[in-house]
């Protein structure tokens, strides 16, 4: 009530009684109002700590007290191995989950789109592909840690010796360590993503195809001349949030190594960098120059990105 | 703009008073251990620990002290984390002033995050409640704990390495332990044995970093020069890392499923008799009688390996310091308390009785009546004896400072992580790993 | 929110899936046999990806009528040995499994608290957006648009710290008041809201009906497709919070199902069994409410992803 009350809208045209009843009806003031939890979310959740970040980030915080270091934290950043060996993971995991998780869904979603084969086969198939979604990361790294099992016993172990490969001991060296990341990140998201392709497979007009196959096209080139060019938006979206999961990966890898520390760090990612300096090794200064280089790494990201789809210029004239 | 702006601050006001109301709302159910004691009742404790053996054996403790003292007897409320989540969760406690437990478990390699070199600190000094049990501690492991002139935790065990063997598959072998004396004779019976079954005999570990500190401290090296800056380097380390790597290459050391011998896929492998020697602090013993139940009466005990000629025969590996906190309400019956249950003659029987541990107070060691306890279930799983095992290297138990050294959690998070799997995993050289480790601490720490 | 990053960000507009319109019956014939060798190999290849994708699910469940150190230990496999199963797991399960129903419940009301406060701040502000003009109104809805693309990880360890200046550590506040207001969501609801005919609104006001009366009786009634889709996608994402939780929550009486079972995963706890069998036991409740409400599944997870 206060704080209507000192906003002291002028009174409405329509019914010029007690100010509070006027602000209900104001449709000047009313926006405000609807905005204005996402505003004060904006301030206190993320404005004041990336605000935070900056400073602590030139400082050294110990037990609750800082001293001002200035650009220290970032000097040693740029010469951390291990910092640069955290990125490369993460960029070489972004990378490769886009080469995985684009092409496979996609061909997925076309079989699954065509008019071949059974429907009811396609329906099973699809809601199972969906179930890994369901599962948590954290269940669903503990269960692909202990089937990536070094043991022969192990599942994954298991399944290989079929074709008389020897056990791989998976989470000990690095590229074993990355097959079962990308698999894991297979198995959880493919199915998400074929729901992403088939829904716009689905909006794409059939007269299209009708006109194609009158033209003499063969199925595949129908994909590649008709299904593929209208799947743009779609293509976009999914290659963003790919990108941007990819890039602040950490739990599967925290899950499947049962913890922050790797061997070798072979599974350490930026984000699980910022988390064993600030929160494992009490650094949160040099935490906060990992958040700020991440924040910095993102925003160029964006920007190249809004330079080239113009989406925000798009949205500005709605 | 300008009604935006005064509405957001508005708001802000208002989220914030919100926030402060859920606050004491959350207040008001949360938070145990803050209560002071009643007047004249019990006052209740609560602990963190990372292992749930512990927690036996502190309620334990707490239940003989409260028949010892029942005009203060105290409510122990002992709360198991896993080990990385104890020693965060303790930390970002630490860090925010609150919400710390009043007695907490500390790994010795984690402790130098709680205590900076100039003293701040937010844990109590003990140095006073230690007092009336101190004579007969070994100091070394009291050490451990004390910086900057302070004792900020009172340790459980000396943790003397020693060897285990599995006598079944070193018969079958043809390998008799009982030869086994120094590192060179480590080798020649692991190579030996690693033909004969083409199984591992001993254990590289990459995951935990003990055997490298017993064969440094044997060389009569630390990972610290004297000035306590980090030396990971140093001709001791690099020789004791090259006698390691020189046992992979020959087969007599070979690495296992879970990074180190304690961890639940090793302790898998080690009860299918996949791993015949295991060299490990003593406390290993409980491992063993928990968790390796087919290899009960096949154990031997027997002294660690030594370097010819070396400095020490053996020293304490691995450790937990409990503290207590500055913030605990009752912290002086909690440092009471706790001196009692760590450091006491009873509690130091307790400790092997429970545990398995080697006790800090070595009255007990020579206390046949608790020592060689036939009802006593650690004695019943190995073929011999523990205790005659640490008396015979009782007067040769080295300290390695590096220990107690500040830096100490960093220098073992690299080795950890990326040191031993270079050199184990990957073959990288000794010395080229360890200059890349101290290249890489120095830029850390910023030396 | 990195979650919402990961599988569900919306960047692109919808109105396919969730708008008030009803789908277009299916023309083609429903008895579609399988036509030649092609169509049954294809039967074969989805057959057997579906075989290996739901593997992993078969396997935890087999390994809840096992020892769960043996599973820990020799790994997880779709080997049974007949005597060595038992119902073990499922007694201790009901009837000493320490906090875990505890863990249960606080994520159960937990979920259901946050995803309903998440839905009504979020929709309230989509529609200021969606339907007012006003000064600011491109920055601040470029800012939502920008939020997306940030993950919440950065903002994690400064907002920690204020969480501990202002003594907030261990409440639940904490863990739902950050993400109320949450960008995907007021995305999502904007772009429903603007398919909403704007006579609706001049009727109500006409009726004498304040603005924020339009919003709670005329608009919310009718967007119910959009937030069963948004429910279902917050939900996910909120009863799968692990990070900010775990950083945030102290007292094991408060933990919730992912942080709970994460703190199980220690070879000193002797608790691989609850570990195993309250793993397979978070996922009931996710796949009981898929099985009911697939097609809100659906909807919830794709939308976004089209463009309107």
């Amino acid at each position: 009530m206060a704080v209507s009350q000192r906003l002291e809208s002028p009174p409405s045209s329509r019914t010029g009684r007690r100010p509070v009843k006027n602000v209900l009806y104001s449709q000047r003031l009313a926006p405000y109002f609807f905005i204005a939890p996402f505003v004060i979310t904006l301030l206190a959740f993320w404005a004041v700590p990336l605000g935070r970040t900056f400073v602590m980030s030139t400082q050294e915080v110990l037990f609750g007290e800082s001293a001002f270091v200035g650009m220290e934290n970032y000097e040693r950043l740029w010469r951390d191995r291990i910092f640069w060996q955290a990125l490369f993971n993460s960029a070489r995991y972004m990378v490769l989950t886009l080469l995985l998780l684009i092409p496979v869904p996609l061909v997925l979603a076309a079989i699954i789109n065509s008019k071949l084969g059974s429907e009811r086969v396609k329906n099973v198939f699809k809601s199972s592909m969906f179930v890994p979604a369901l599962t948590s990361i954290v269940v669903a790294g503990i269960i692909f840690r202990l089937m990536f099992a070094e043991t022969g016993t192990g599942l994954i172990n298991q399944t290989i010796g079929l074709f008389g490969v020897d056990p791989v001991r998976w989470l000990r060296n690095d590229i074993g360590g990355l097959t079962a990341l990308l698999t894991l990140a297979m198995w959880r998201y493919t199915g998400v993503n074929i729901l992403y392709f088939l829904a716009g497979m689905q909006s794409i007009p059939k007269d299209y195809y009708e006109a194609a196959s009158i033209d003499g096209a063969g199925r595949v080139q129908q994909f590649f001349k008709i299904t593929l060019p209208n799947l743009g938006p779609t293509l976009v979206y999914v290659t963003t949030i790919s990108i941007y999961g990819g890039l602040a990966m950490f739990l599967e890898s925290f899950m499947l190594y049962a913890g922050n520390n790797s061997p070798n760090n072979q599974g350490l990612t930026v984000v699980g960098y910022l988390y064993r300096q600030g929160i494992e090794e009490n650094d949160l200064g040099f935490a906060s120059a990992v958040g700020v280089v991440l924040l910095v790494v993102i925003m160029a990201i964006n920007l190249t990105y809004l330079a080239f789809t113009g989406t925000f210029k798009k949205e500005d004239s709605r | 703009m300008a009604g935006t702006r005064k509405l957001t601050s508005l708001a802000a006001a208002g989220v914030a008073s919100l926030l402060l109301l859920s606050a004491c709302g959350s207040d008001g159910d949360g938070d145990e251990g803050a209560a002071p004691a009643e007047e004249g009742g019990t006052t209740p404790l609560d602990m963190w620990v990372f292992a749930e053996l512990h927690a036996d054996y502190y309620e334990q403790m707490a239940e003989s002290w409260n028949e010892e003292n029942p005009d203060r007897p105290v409510d122990l409320n002992v709360t198991v984390y896993p080990y990385d989540d104890m020693h965060n969760k303790l930390q970002l406690a630490a860090n925010a002033g609150e919400g710390l437990p009043c007695v907490v478990d500390i790994e010795v390699s984690k402790f130098g995050n709680f205590v900076t070199e100039d003293g701040r600190t937010p844990l109590m000094d003990l140095a006073d409640a230690a007092e009336p049990y101190q004579d007969d501690i070994v100091q070394a492991r009291m050490d451990l704990y004390n910086r900057a002139g302070g004792q900020y935790g009172l340790p459980t065990h000396v943790g003397a390495f020693v060897a285990f063997y599995n006598t079944e598959a070193l018969d079958a072998a043809g390998v008799d332990y009982t030869t086994i004396e120094t590192w060179d004779d480590f080798q020649a019976a692991g190579t030996a044995y690693n033909q004969a079954t083409g199984k591992a005999f001993g254990v590289a570990s990459t995951g935990v970093d003990m055997v490298e500190p017993l064969i440094t401290a044997q060389l009569g090296g630390n990972f610290f020069d004297e000035d306590g800056n980090v030396a990971v380097n140093s001709p001791e380390v690099v020789q004791a890392l090259e006698i390691e790597q020189d046992m992979l290459d020959a087969g007599a050391i070979s690495t296992i499923p879970g990074g180190s011998p304690d961890s639940e896929e090793a302790f898998g492998a080690i009860n299918r008799g996949d791993y015949a020697a295991i060299v490990y602090p003593a406390w290993y013993t409980s491992r063993f009688v928990d968790y390796m139940p087919d290899l009960a009466g096949k154990v031997a005990i027997a002294p660690a390996p030594v370097v010819e000629g070396g400095e020490v025969a053996t020293i304490g590996g691995g450790g937990t310091g409990t503290a207590v906190t500055e913030a605990c309400e009752s912290k002086e019956l909690a440092a009471e308390w706790l001196a009692y249950a760590k450091l006491s003659p009873a509690a130091n029987v307790a400790v092997w009785e429970v545990l398995g541990f080697d006790p800090v107070n070595m009255a007990v060691w020579e206390d046949e009546e608790v020592t060689k306890n036939p009802d006593n279930k650690f004695n019943q799983y190995f073929e011999t004896n523990l205790f005659d095992t640490l008396n015979t290297v009782k007067d040769d138990i080295g300290n390695f400072e590096s220990f107690s050294n500040p830096n100490l959690p960093a220098v073992d998070n690299i080795f950890t992580t990326v040191t031993w799997t270079e050199i184990f995993e990957n073959g990288v050289e000794p010395q080229e790993a360890l200059d890349q480790a101290q290249a890489d601490l120095e830029n850390q720490i910023g030396e | 929110m990195s979650a919402p990053m990961r599988t569900t960000t919306a960047v692109t507009a919808t109105q396919a899936s969730t708008q008030p319109r009803r789908p277009r019956p299916e023309v083609r014939s429903k008895h579609e046999l399988p036509r030649g060798l092609f169509a049954a190999v294809q039967t074969g290849f989805l057959v057997l990806i579906t075989l290996i994708v739901l593997a992993p699910l078969v396997a935890i469940f087999i390994a809840t009528f096992q020892d769960g150190n043996q599973i820990i230990r020799n790994g997880l496999s779709l080997d049974i040995e007949l005597g060595e199963l038992s119902l073990d797991n499922y007694v201790m399960l009901f009837t000493d499994s320490g906090l875990y129903f505890r863990w249960f419940l606080n994520s159960v009301v937990l979920t259901a608290v946050q995803v309903a406060g998440t839905l009504l701040v979020s929709s309230f502000v989509a529609y200021g957006f969606a339907m007012y003009d006003f000064k600011g109104k491109n920055f601040w809805f470029i800012t939502v648009l920008l939020l997306m693309t940030v993950p919440f990880e950065i903002m994690m360890l400064p907002l920690f710290v204020m969480v501990n200046d202002f003594g907030l550590a261990d409440s639940y506040s904490v863990v739902v008041f950050p993400f109320l207001a949450a960008s995907v969501t007021i995305f999502f609801f904007r772009q429903y809201f603007l398919g909403i005919p704007k006579e609706l609104l001049e009727a109500g006001r006409v009726d004498g009906v304040t603005e924020f009366g339009i919003f709670f009786k005329i608009v919310l009634p009718i967007a119910r497709p959009a937030i069963a889709a948004m429910a279902i996608l917050n939900g996910m994402i909120i009863w799968n919070n692990f990070l900010w939780p775990l950083l945030v929550l102290r007292s094991a009486e408060k933990f919730t199902l992912p942080i709970g079972l994460n703190t199980l995963l220690t070879p000193h706890a002797n608790n691989y069994e609850l570990l195993i069998i309250g793993s397979l036991f978070s996922l009931l409740p996710v796949l009981v409410l898929f099985i009911l409400f697939q097609r809100f599944f659906v909807a919830g997870m794709t939308a976004g992803a089209l463009k309107g």
